[in-house]
């Protein structure tokens, strides 16, 4: 991704009032971690599995600090237990940042990726997660506005997958 | 000692502070023993230890108390590299192991019973104090400092194998009452507001 790209992620991140962002980096999206690390608005908590990701932004969001996780796609599956007691069974809000690997417009899709990322969305509907879909910067402002007032109104994890423009 | 004695122990020094539960015959004897507005029960095995984790980091002047298990924590070890990077001064973690998956009705043995040190584990990943005991007095002296000293402690407490939470009556209050009573009662003492979004 990017720089200005990732900037702009990070700023509307900011801008919706996200300040809390669990995460395990990949290769698609990293480039924000040093822009999250580098504010001091943000808290971080790096992890070493997407599931205690989701875990640890549960604790944050019922602390009060709106809380975001960020990983690559390969997240939705191994965090998806996680995502069903604690984001829809308990009910907590939280916004998934996540590479949308292995999908048409992934620009480093391969044998590797295309797998996981036919399922994906299969995952997340399974689920009940909303979710929308990004490939282009233009649209970023308005995918990330609404999807945190989704996750406050409905309580619930959100997800944003990143692809296309994303993951150049 | 048992679980019951521990948390007959725990309970009158239950004031502010925020105690997080996972799963297990656990949660209905401490529902039943301790009815904190500030407990919040996650009912799921794995995930307690990363919402205490959570809860501690973002209220730093709060205590925040985990009620673990040792089925719970083999499911969830990713946690303790984590707990101890991060380091949360405010947290304060016992795992009940009774060695046993006591929930299966055949108390089929945990990796705990055989070789498995979570303790050790533990401080291996850099948890300082970390440690186990095994009688009341050692529980009573460990749990005390770790209520009252800021530093973080992840104390393992082997307990005998009991089935005398199946004779509590279980409560009615689901998942999503128990959140809001327990989130309200943070925006209430804490002086802010926690869930977002307007009506």
């Amino acid at each position: 991704m990017e720089a200005e790209l990732a900037a702009k992620l990070v700023g509307e991140l900011k801008e919706t009032g996200i300040s809390f962002v669990s995460y395990l980096p990949e290769t698609r999206l990293s480039q924000i971690v040093p822009l999250l690390r580098a504010d001091p608005f943000f808290m971080l908590a790096p992890v070493a599995n997407e599931s205690e990701a989701v875990s640890i932004a549960a604790g944050a969001s019922l602390g009060g600090r709106p809380a975001a996780v960020y990983m690559e796609g390969s997240g939705i599956y191994v965090g998806a237990y996680n995502l069903l007691v604690l984001g829809r069974r308990l009910g907590v809000p939280m916004l998934l940042l996540a590479a949308y690997y292995g999908s048409i417009l992934d620009k480093r899709n391969s044998f590797l990726y295309a797998m996981p990322g036919i399922h994906m969305i299969p995952i997340l509907q399974s689920l009940e997660i909303q979710y929308e879909v990004l490939d282009k910067g233009d649209s970023l402002e308005d995918k990330i506005k609404g999807a945190v007032k989704m996750m406050h109104a409905i309580k619930q994890p959100v997800a944003l997958l990143f692809t296309g423009e994303f993951t150049a | 000692m048992n679980r019951s004695e521990c948390f007959e122990f725990l309970t009158p020094l239950i004031n502010d502070q925020l105690v997080i539960g996972s799963l297990s015959g656990q949660r209905v004897e401490w529902g039943d023993r301790c009815q904190h507005e500030g407990n919040l029960l996650v009912a799921s095995m794995g995930a307690a230890l990363g919402v205490g984790i959570g809860l501690a980091m973002v209220l730093p002047r709060r205590k925040v108390i985990v009620l673990e298990s040792d089925g719970s924590m083999l499911l969830s070890l990713y946690n303790l590299p984590t707990l101890g990077n991060i380091n949360p001064s405010n947290l304060a973690v016992f795992v009940f192991d009774n060695e046993v998956y006591s929930g299966t009705r055949i108390s089929e043995p945990s990796a705990t019973a055989g070789k498995t040190d979570l303790a050790g584990v533990a401080q291996s990943c850099g948890i300082e104090h970390a440690m186990t005991v095994r009688d009341l007095e050692s529980f009573k002296r460990e749990s005390t400092k770790a209520l009252e000293e800021n530093v973080l402690r992840f104390v393992v407490c082997k307990v005998d194998k009991t089935t005398s939470h199946r004779q509590i009556e279980r409560p009615t209050e689901d998942l999503w009452e128990h959140k809001y009573r327990f989130v309200r009662y943070l925006e209430r003492t804490e002086g802010k507001k926690i869930f977002l979004g307007r009506g």
